[in-house]
């Protein structure tokens, strides 16, 4: 397997890194520096930049310059509209569920422009390291509900990377900061970057990672202050500027708002348009006062929720560029009562955390483990539009837990369920995550058959569901409907239009990847036909079963990816209640040999 | 979101995860122990180089054990399990008709406090009151849970042990109004 590396992707700037010999450093781009803007251009004849070269086209090409595109993850039309008035870039009219943003009458999701920073960290990470890169972790913000979590993976399965693990930025940085630091105790992580803030409250203690509580707001950031910077010199402007205007003034500002953290006063300067304007650090102070406001809200949640007072916080790390303005560290510093730790480079320690967990899933360090937590309750939609809740938040993940449905008239065949994410009440104050609909319901009078699914949240904090119906023991098939996402088709469609590969080689690509898949289904198989649980079959089961890897052995050769996909979906239907049966025997064994070995 | 399949249906309780017997006074510090020690045997993060069978298993184990912890580390969801594992669901709808009274008092008041219409010393009062029936049911708790250890130690017949398991499926049913009150201390300010 080839190296594994830690991604940073940021709403302002993005960072690659890597561990060895137990310690992470950030790899450079080929222009020397660190950080790489996450902002993509595209020129009228298909060629694209990534990074400080299209940082650099902001003002001059607004319109096909895009940015902050973190904010868009996982989101609708009216998650976003606040943002809309200010944005330089056209938003497609099909955006409701996907937000799809327009460049030369071509639309592209969040996930695909994603997809073309990682890949512009990959090339980097690759031409500093010598060696192909397929491998990654990738940092999401801890409060990231399970459509952007997913969106983020499906960017990186655009940008031909592997995303191993999904993990919170502030517990990566923790991890860094743990690793330098040798620390135990319990830390509060307080991150506030260019669009996310994040609070996570963990306990260290020999070299394990517990996240008690984690609290944040995805929508809530450096950008904010900037727009607000920019609201008080629209109106002191009178007339609305133009795109490239408003481009002028967001660079001014971010540059009066830099300036600020080291000095009483600065300056908003663009001689274009005529402007300049003065702001004192008081008036900066009063003007973002609400927004810092917002992240101690969070912070005095989860402290509630980790069960502790402010005081019994050992250290506080500061993490995410927000956190050099004077003002937060001082908020943050009078509510936790003790002076924060700012010596770690805020936009950095994230990236190289996630270089420390890469290093973890690689094998070479099992003396730190992470214990991450779902930021969010998981619910389901019950009677009168009411959220049952099924999975807490603050539930250390992989965490699962099972429900009973039934049916309400006679010989219904099908149950729809409707899963949010969200801590109020109702189903209208919650995220909606997907509607299922369990099919294939043996037809029985009402009430009587008993379905039971299986809600997972795996360690990427991502839902997985599964269902079966009890008395016939048979799977039900679950169709998924995600409200804020991309479907498999789409996202196998955008690898097809991905700008690297050919049509022709994407085909040749996926009919190897399915064969692979097809060689690994059929191994294990082997494997499972081998165990002692298979005698526990049927015979028809095991018909089933023979029937299935027979089909598959036969269209596996051909060039066919779709049928040899087929034939995995067939052969895994089949095998599912033998692989239950191996699995649950493999557990109570796992649980036995811990004993026998307490025992001794 | 993704579909995947699961397998389902494990047939192991979270005592067996521990391996404790099912007694409900649990000395967190070693339950926290097990827990770190068996997290360290099987997190999915040491199996991700490892064959997929491996990896589900990893998976598997590792949600089995969150869940077994975060249930059984609480003293009042430990109290909900063993009565789900002796057959008995706690039905907020049969709990007594004057505790249901005053929290639909008690509520009323939050409602008032948070709407702006409350003084600062009925806002204390209020938090107050919260606080002591929150006490009064741990309290409640901790006895009947002593209680229960007990009898089991003493292995006493299935007539005490039935009507002890009915006296906590009781006091449990008030358990989620109690859980809902305590969330709004903090909204009250």
């Amino acid at each position: 397997m080839s190296r594994i590396v830690g991604i940073d992707l940021g709403t302002t700037n993005s960072l690659v890194a890597i561990t060895e010999n137990g310690t992470p450093r950030v790899l450079p781009g080929p222009d020397g520096r660190n950080l790489v803007p996450s902002v993509i251009y595209f020129d009228e004849n298909g060629g694209v930049l990534v990074g400080n070269a299209a940082k650099e086209k902001m003002i001059e090409k607004p319109r096909n310059t895009v940015f902050s595109i973190k904010r868009f993850m996982g989101k609708g039309l009216d998650d976003v509209r606040q943002d809309l008035p200010l944005l330089p870039f056209e938003i497609s009219a099909e955006s409701e569920h996907v937000i799809r943003v327009k460049v030369f009458g071509r639309d592209y999701t969040p996930p695909e422009l994603s997809a073309l920073i990682l890949r512009e960290l990959k090339r980097n990470a690759e031409s500093a390291l010598g060696e192909d890169i397929s491998n990654a972790v990738v940092t999401v913000p801890a409060y990231f509900n399970d459509a952007q979590r997913q969106a983020t993976k499906d960017a990186g399965r655009i940008a031909g990377l592997d995303v191993l693990r999904i993990v919170n930025e502030p517990t990566a940085a923790s991890l860094a900061y743990g690793l330098q630091e040798r620390r135990q105790g319990v830390i509060a992580v307080y991150d506030f970057g260019g669009g996310t803030f994040d609070i996570s409250i963990l306990k260290l203690s020999e070299g394990i990672f517990e996240v008690l509580a984690t609290s944040g707001d995805t929508h809530l950031g450096g950008d904010d202050i900037d727009e607000l910077l920019m609201r008080l010199v629209l109106k002191d402007l009178g007339a609305a500027p133009d795109v490239r205007g408003v481009q002028q003034i967001r660079k001014a500002v971010v540059g009066a708002k830099e300036d600020l953290s080291e000095r009483e006063a600065a300056e908003i300067v663009v001689e274009e348009l005529g402007l300049r304007r003065g702001v004192t650090r008081r008036e900066f102070e009063a003007l973002i006062d609400p927004i810092v406001e917002r992240t101690l809200q969070p912070c005095r949640q989860a402290l509630q929720d980790a069960g502790l007072k402010p005081s019994a916080v050992d250290e506080v790390v500061m993490v995410g560029g927000s956190t050099r303005i004077p003002f937060v560290r001082r908020r943050v510093q009078e509510l936790f009562e003790r002076i924060p730790h700012t010596e770690l480079n805020p936009d950095e320690v994230v990236a190289l955390g996630a270089a420390v967990q890469a290093d973890i899933l690689a094998g070479s360090k099992r003396d730190m483990l992470l214990l991450d937590v779902t930021p969010l309750s998981l619910g389901i939609e019950t009677v009168g539009g009411v959220v049952s809740k099924i999975i807490p938040r603050n539930s250390t993940i992989p965490a699962s837990a099972t429900e009973m449905f039934t049916t309400f008239v006679d010989g219904q065949t099908n149950v729809k369920i409707h899963v949010l994410q969200g801590e109020r009440e109702l189903v209208k104050d919650c995220r909606s995550l997907a509607n299922f609909d369990l099919k294939d319901i043996p037809p029985m009078p009402a009430g009587l058959p008993r379905i039971e699914v299986k809600f997972l949240i795996d360690a990427d904090g991502i839902l997985n569901v599964s269902a079966q119906e009890q008395r016939t023991g048979k799977y039900q098939s679950v169709q998924v409907k995600p409200t804020h996402g991309l479907t498999d088709e789409e996202i196998e469609r955008m690898l097809l239009e991905s700008f690297e590969y050919a049509e022709a080689d994407i085909e040749a690509r996926q009919v190897i990847e399915a064969r692979n898949e097809a060689e690994t289904v059929l191994r294990s198989t082997e494997k499972g036909v081998a165990d002692e649980q298979y005698q526990a079959l049927s015979e028809e089961e095991k018909a089933a079963i023979n029937q299935a890897a027979n089909r598959l052995r036969e269209v596996m050769n051909s060039n066919d990816h779709g049928a040899i996909r087929n034939g995995i979906e067939q052969l895994s239907q089949s095998t599912q209640r033998l692989a239950e049966l191996i699995m649950n025997a493999a557990i109570q064994k796992a649980l036995k040999d811990k004993r026998v070995r307490e025992i001794q | 979101m993704r579909l995947r399949k699961l397998v389902l249906d494990v047939v192991v309780n979270y005592f067996e995860v521990f391996d404790l017997p099912r007694l409900l006074n649990i000395d967190p510090k070693a339950l926290e122990k097990k827990f770190h020690a068996l997290s360290r045997k099987h997190h999915p993060d040491y199996f991700s180089t490892a064959p997929i069978e491996q990896r589900e298993l990893a998976v598997r184990m590792t949600a089995l054990l969150n869940d077994a912890y975060r249930t059984l580390r609480h003293p009042v969801r430990r109290v909900e399990y063993l009565l789900n594992l002796e057959g008995y669901k706690p039905d907020g709808s049969k709990a007594p008709k004057s505790f249901l009274m005053d929290v639909f008092e008690l509520n009323e008041q939050i409602e008032e406090a948070k709407a702006g219409r409350a003084s600062e010393e009925q806002k204390t009062a209020l938090r107050n009151e919260i606080e002591r029936r929150a006490a009064q049911f741990d309290a409640e708790i901790r006895k009947a849970s002593d209680e229960w250890d007990r009898l089991a130690r003493d292995g006493r017949e299935e007539t005490q042990m039935k009507n002890q398991l009915m006296r906590m499926n009781e006091i449990l049913s008030e358990a989620s109004y109690i859980h809902n009150l305590k969330e709004e201390l903090e909204a009250i300010g």
